[in-house]
Formats: C-alpha cells, sequence, structure tokens
C-alpha cells in the first residue's frame, strides 16, 4: 500500500517525495491542486473516501502522514 | 479607536500593565476587558452584531458538542459496520441542518451589513423610499473577519477538528480580540485557546520586539502608503483625458506598494501589540512581490484569508457530494482535461468570494473573475510550461527568476487598475492611456511633480522604499531582522532604533485633509 501511494504522490509531485520537512503545503511543495488530485487518485486507488474534514495541513503535511491518513481510513 | 491613536496607546498601556499584574489566570480576562473596551469605542454604541454572531457561535458549537458525545455513545451499541454508519449518518445530518441554520443567520447578517448600507441611495434615488430602519444601520468594525473567523470555527468544530469551546467568554473574546478585530489575521479557535489559558510571565525582550514591531509597522504606513497617497488619490481624481499614460502607470505601481505597505503596516502593528501579551498570531504576509507565479503571489498575500477560502471554500465544494460527482462524470468524458474541471470551479466560486469579500462594486467583481480565470488557466496550462521553456531557450536562473518576478507584478498591476478606478469607465480609459497617450517623458519633467509629492518627497519616499527593501532581503533569506538588531552593540542597536522613530516623527504623514488613521483593508 505504501508504495502505491508514493507513486501516486510521485505522479504528481515529485518535489513531496524529497521533502522531508514537516509542513509541505505552507512550505508550498504542494498545493491545492495537486492535493485534490492526490486525494482524487488515492481515492480511486484504495475506494475509500477522503473527506474534506481529512484535508488539511496536518494530514498532507509529509509523505508518511499521507500514508497514515491512508491506513487509517482503510481501517475504519 | 484606531490602532493609530493617542487613545489605542493609553488602552494598550494599561491593559498591558494590568495584563502582567493580575494572577496569570485572570490574563485573558484583561484581554476581553480591552477588547470590548477598543470595539465599543470604535463603534460608539452596544456591538449588537457582535454579540449576536459570538452567541450564535457559542450555541452551535454546545449543539455539535453535544451531537458528537451522544453519537459516540451510540456508536458503542451498534453491532456491525453498517449499523455503525447508519448510526453515523443520522447524526451527521442533523448536525449539517444546525450548521446550515447557523451560516443562514451570520452570512444573513454580513450581508444585510455589507450591502445594506448600498440599498440606501439607490432606494432614495429610484423608488423615492427613506427606509428608516436603514438610515441608521452602520457597518459594525471587523464584521467580515469575526464572521468568517467565527463560520471557520464551526465548520472546524463539526469535521471535529478543534476543540469545542464551553466559556462564551473564551468565544467572545476570540472574535473580538483587539489587535485582529478590525482588520486580521484570520485567527483559528484552537490556536487562540491555547494560548489564552496559558499563563504568560512578563518578558522584557519580547515586549521590545513587540514595540519594535508596532513602529516598523507605523513606519510603512505613515512614511510610505501614506505618501504614496497623496499622489495615487490626485492622479486618479484628475480628468482621465488629461493624465499620461505613464504617470497612470507610475500611480498603479505606487497604488500596489501602497496597498501592501498599508495593510502589512497595520498587520505588523497587530501582531507587535498582540506579541507584548505573549500571544502569537499567524503571520498574514511573506513579501509577497518577491513571488514568481500569481499562485505564489496570494500564498504570500493575506495569508490567513486564503488559507480560510481553501480550507472552508475549496475543499468543501470539490469533496463535497456534488463535487465528487461532477468529478468523477468530468473525468470520464475528458481525461486529463476532465479532473481539472472541478479544481477549476472551486478556484472560481473561491475568486468569485474574494471579490465580494474585498469590495462591492463591479470593478472587485472583475478582479475576482480575473483572478479566478488567470489562476484555472495557469492549472490547466501547468504541463505545457516545461516544453515552453525549452522551445524558448530558457534556463533556470536569476534572470528568468527576474521573468517570473515581472510577470506577477504585471498580472497584479492590471488587476488593481480594476479596483484603484473610481468606477470602469476611467479603468478603461486608463488601458486606453497607456496606449494612445504614454508619454514616457511626463516621469522625467515637472508634470510627476504637479500631484501632490515634491521633488523631496520622492527623494524621501525613495529612501524609505530602499530601507524596506533592504529589510524585505535580509527576511527573504531567512534572516530575523529584529534578533540581528538586538545581537549589535548599544550604539548601533539605538541608533537604528532611533533613526526609525525619528524619521516616522519628522516624515510621517499627519492631520491635514488626509486621516492617517484610516486603513485600505479596513473597509473590506
Amino acid at each position: 500500500m505504501e508504495e502505491r501511494v508514493l507513486e501516486i504522490l510521485e505522479e504528481h509531485c515529485e518535489e513531496a517525495i524529497d521533502y522531508d520537512g514537516d509542513s509541505m503545503m505552507e512550505d508550498g511543495v504542494i498545493d491545492s491542486f495537486t492535493v485534490i488530485n492526490v486525494v482524487s487518485d488515492l481515492e480511486d486507488e484504495f475506494d475509500i473516501e477522503i473527506d474534506a474534514k481529512y484535508v488539511i495541513a496536518e494530514n498532507f503535511r509529509n509523505k508518511e502522514a499521507i500514508i497514515d491518513l491512508v491506513k487509517r481510513l482503510l481501517e475504519e | 479607536m484606531q490602532l493609530l491613536s493617542y487613545s489605542f496607546v493609553i488602552l494598550w498601556v494599561i491593559a498591558f500593565a494590568l495584563y502582567y499584574l493580575v494572577p496569570k489566570k485572570m490574563q485573558w480576562y484583561v484581554l476581553l476587558a480591552a477588547s470590548l473596551l477598543f470595539y465599543v469605542a470604535g463603534l460608539q454604541g452596544v456591538p449588537v452584531a457582535l454579540l449576536l454572531t459570538a452567541l450564535s457561535t457559542y450555541a452551535c458549537g454546545i449543539y455539535l458538542r453535544k451531537s458528537l458525545g451522544a453519537q459516540k455513545e451510540a456508536l458503542l451499541e451498534c453491532v456491525d459496520k453498517e449499523q455503525k454508519k447508519l448510526v453515523k449518518m443520522s447524526y451527521a445530518k442533523k448536525r449539517k441542518r444546525m450548521q446550515i441554520l447557523y451560516f443562514a443567520f451570520n452570512l444573513g447578517l454580513l450581508v444585510f451589513y455589507k450591502y445594506a448600507v448600498l440599498t440606501i441611495p439607490f432606494l432614495q434615488e429610484h423608488l423615492g423610499i427613506q427606509p428608516a430602519f436603514l438610515a441608521n444601520v452602520v457597518m459594525p468594525l471587523g464584521v467580515s473577519f469575526y464572521t468568517l473567523t467565527a463560520m471557520g470555527y464551526v465548520i472546524d468544530a463539526g469535521r471535529e477538528n478543534c476543540e469545542i469551546e464551553t466559556d462564551f467568554l473564551k468565544v467572545l473574546l476570540t472574535l473580538s480580540y483587539f489587535p485582529a478585530i478590525t482588520q486580521g489575521p484570520f485567527n483559528r479557535f484552537a490556536h487562540m485557546k491555547e494560548q489564552f489559558e496559558e499563563s504568560h510571565a512578563f518578558d522584557y525582550e519580547r515586549m521590545l520586539r513587540g514595540i519594535q514591531r508596532f513602529v516598523w509597522g507605523a513606519f510603512k504606513k505613515l512614511v510610505i502608503a501614506d505618501r504614496m497617497a497623496i499622489f495615487v488619490n490626485q492622479v486618479f481624481q484628475s480628468e482621465v483625458s488629461g493624465v499620461a499614460g505613464s504617470i497612470y502607470a507610475c500611480a498603479i505601481v505606487f497604488y500596489m506598494l501602497q496597498l501592501y505597505a498599508d495593510f502589512s503596516g497595520y498587520i505588523d502593528m497587530a501582531m507587535g501589540v498582540s506579541e507584548t501579551f505573549g500571544i502569537a498570531m499567524p503571520e498574514n504576509f511573506k513579501r509577497p512581490y518577491f513571488a514568481k507565479s500569481v499562485a505564489e503571489f496570494w500564498r504570500r498575500w493575506h495569508i490567513t484569508l486564503g488559507l480560510w477560502f481553501k480550507d472552508y471554500i475549496m475543499f468543501s465544494f470539490v469533496m463535497s457530494g456534488a463535487g465528487r460527482r461532477i468529478g468523477k462524470a468530468c473525468k470520464k468524458k475528458w481525461d486529463t482535461m476532465g479532473k481539472h474541471i472541478v479544481p477549476i470551479m472551486g478556484t472560481m466560486l473561491v475568486w468569485i468570494f474574494t471579490g465580494m469579500w474585498h469590495g462591492r462594486t463591479v470593478g472587485y467583481m472583475l478582479w475576482g473573475l480575473y483572478y479566478g480565470v488567470i489562476m484555472s488557466l495557469s492549472l490547466v496550462l501547468e504541463a505545457k510550461y516545461p516544453v515552453w521553456k525549452e522551445k524558448l531557450h530558457m534556463k533556470e536562473g536569476k534572470g528568468y527568476a527576474f521573468f517570473c518576478m515581472a510577470r506577477t507584478w504585471l498580472i497584479v498591476f492590471v488587476a488593481d487598475v480594476l479596483i484603484r478606478s473610481e468606477d470602469l469607465v476611467q479603468a478603461a480609459g486608463i488601458f486606453r492611456a497607456f496606449v494612445t497617450h504614454l508619454d514616457l517623458g511626463a516621469l522625467l519633467s515637472k508634470t510627476l511633480t504637479s500631484y501632490g509629492l515634491s521633488k523631496y518627497e520622492f527623494a524621501l519616499l525613495f529612501l524609505s522604499l530602499l530601507v524596506w527593501l533592504a529589510v524585505s532581503l535580509l527576511e527573504e533569506h531567512g534572516r530575523d531582522v529584529r534578533a540581528y538588531l538586538a545581537a549589535r552593540p548599544a550604539v548601533v542597536r539605538w541608533f537604528c532604533y532611533y533613526g526609525v522613530v525619528l524619521l516616522l516623527l519628522i516624515t510621517g504623514i499627519y492631520g491635514g485633509n488626509y486621516d492617517t488613521a484610516v486603513f485600505l483593508y479596513q473597509s473590506f
């Protein structure tokens, strides 16, 4: 699962893969359009629904946070 | 009461002294009292609208808290996933209904106060009606700011993204917090609650840093923004046919800088005041004119408003049931292009609201649409940029970065013609003057100094802009100018402090026909 999340992320934003900080959205690495496209692809790939309440800077602070989010939603 | 007034300084000093004298647990009461005093003095009456918003926000929060608690208990009794889903849906539906009621009420208040004033002359002129109940309507201080802050909180509370406040007075304080209420920045409840509840011991260095920031903000406002305003106002009050295109171009560039100096100056003052109380508010500007694209410009300009629109309008729409359905249908039909449709719709929605939020004229509506179209186009064309860059033999480097910055300036320049012009006729006349009557020589002749600013004033403005640019460049390279100054020898440090204060006192624009206390963003 992790590999696929990273592939999707890389497809939309290569910089996000190398980013090692913890505020990817605030640092301008990933913009809102990219977030929307990543969310859409993650939903299709894992058959989950990522509600607006999950689309916050905290859940998109780095690649690990995105993987954690998908894991949590898969467990729900 | 304005931030640039003696009465405000007195209020600040008294609140500051009391804040550090009362027991630490009571500190937030001092802030609340100061905020209400600031608000009531500014409004010269009972803050009915503010109290209504605070009360409804508090009540809605309590309802959401109870509903979420009841949902949690009901979920414990569920035996399978399907049942849990049904329970969640049932509670979510009730919460949504309450939130819709809340939004309708508060948006209704906002629209009433923002637009009711506009209808008075229309009703008088076209229908001969003079409604008595509208005659006394005055737009409440900071109504746009506290309404959006409150609505953001209710959305976050419903999404379980923040702790729900159970103390009405703390809700009132967050909404009315006096450094922020007139022009922002937009504070988030969770961020402020934590700080209001913390104990703050007196810290000399922090107080000094706060005062420094306040003075720096006043410098930007009084020395730069208000001086530029004299030139800008005179140019725009002149007959369109009599002004050269180059003079208009100069006035628009001045207006771009005036707006930035004015608004960021206010924010610096507000942040400085707040810093002396140990309350950190989110940064609202990150040197926007260094941005290399319009999208980056808006990530650096009025940051907290941009985040508000992104979090609560853009994402709410895109992730909504309707947004998802449209997105899926478009993706199926047009594949790559189709996936852009919903983000474009979200972007246009955000910019229509941004235009409406900023002003009540057609110029502002067009301004919003203009940015919406540019943002949407850049989204669609993003993938083509590398190809074009290669074809045009453009390489990354300082030259390219400068080109990108100039392009951003040009886009903002065009937008600002729309919002600074008195009406669309003047805006059209200005664009025409750029083409038919540019007259670059006017910039080097006496014409330039015939719009209220003498040669001396221009020189002073130029020097002040150089100081501002130097500080901005240091900040852009990650330097904390105040910390840098604090580390210098006392002689250098105090020379700089006194220098700015003297410059402020001697060269600031005070009195006369110009009201220094009024900030441009206050009317938004």
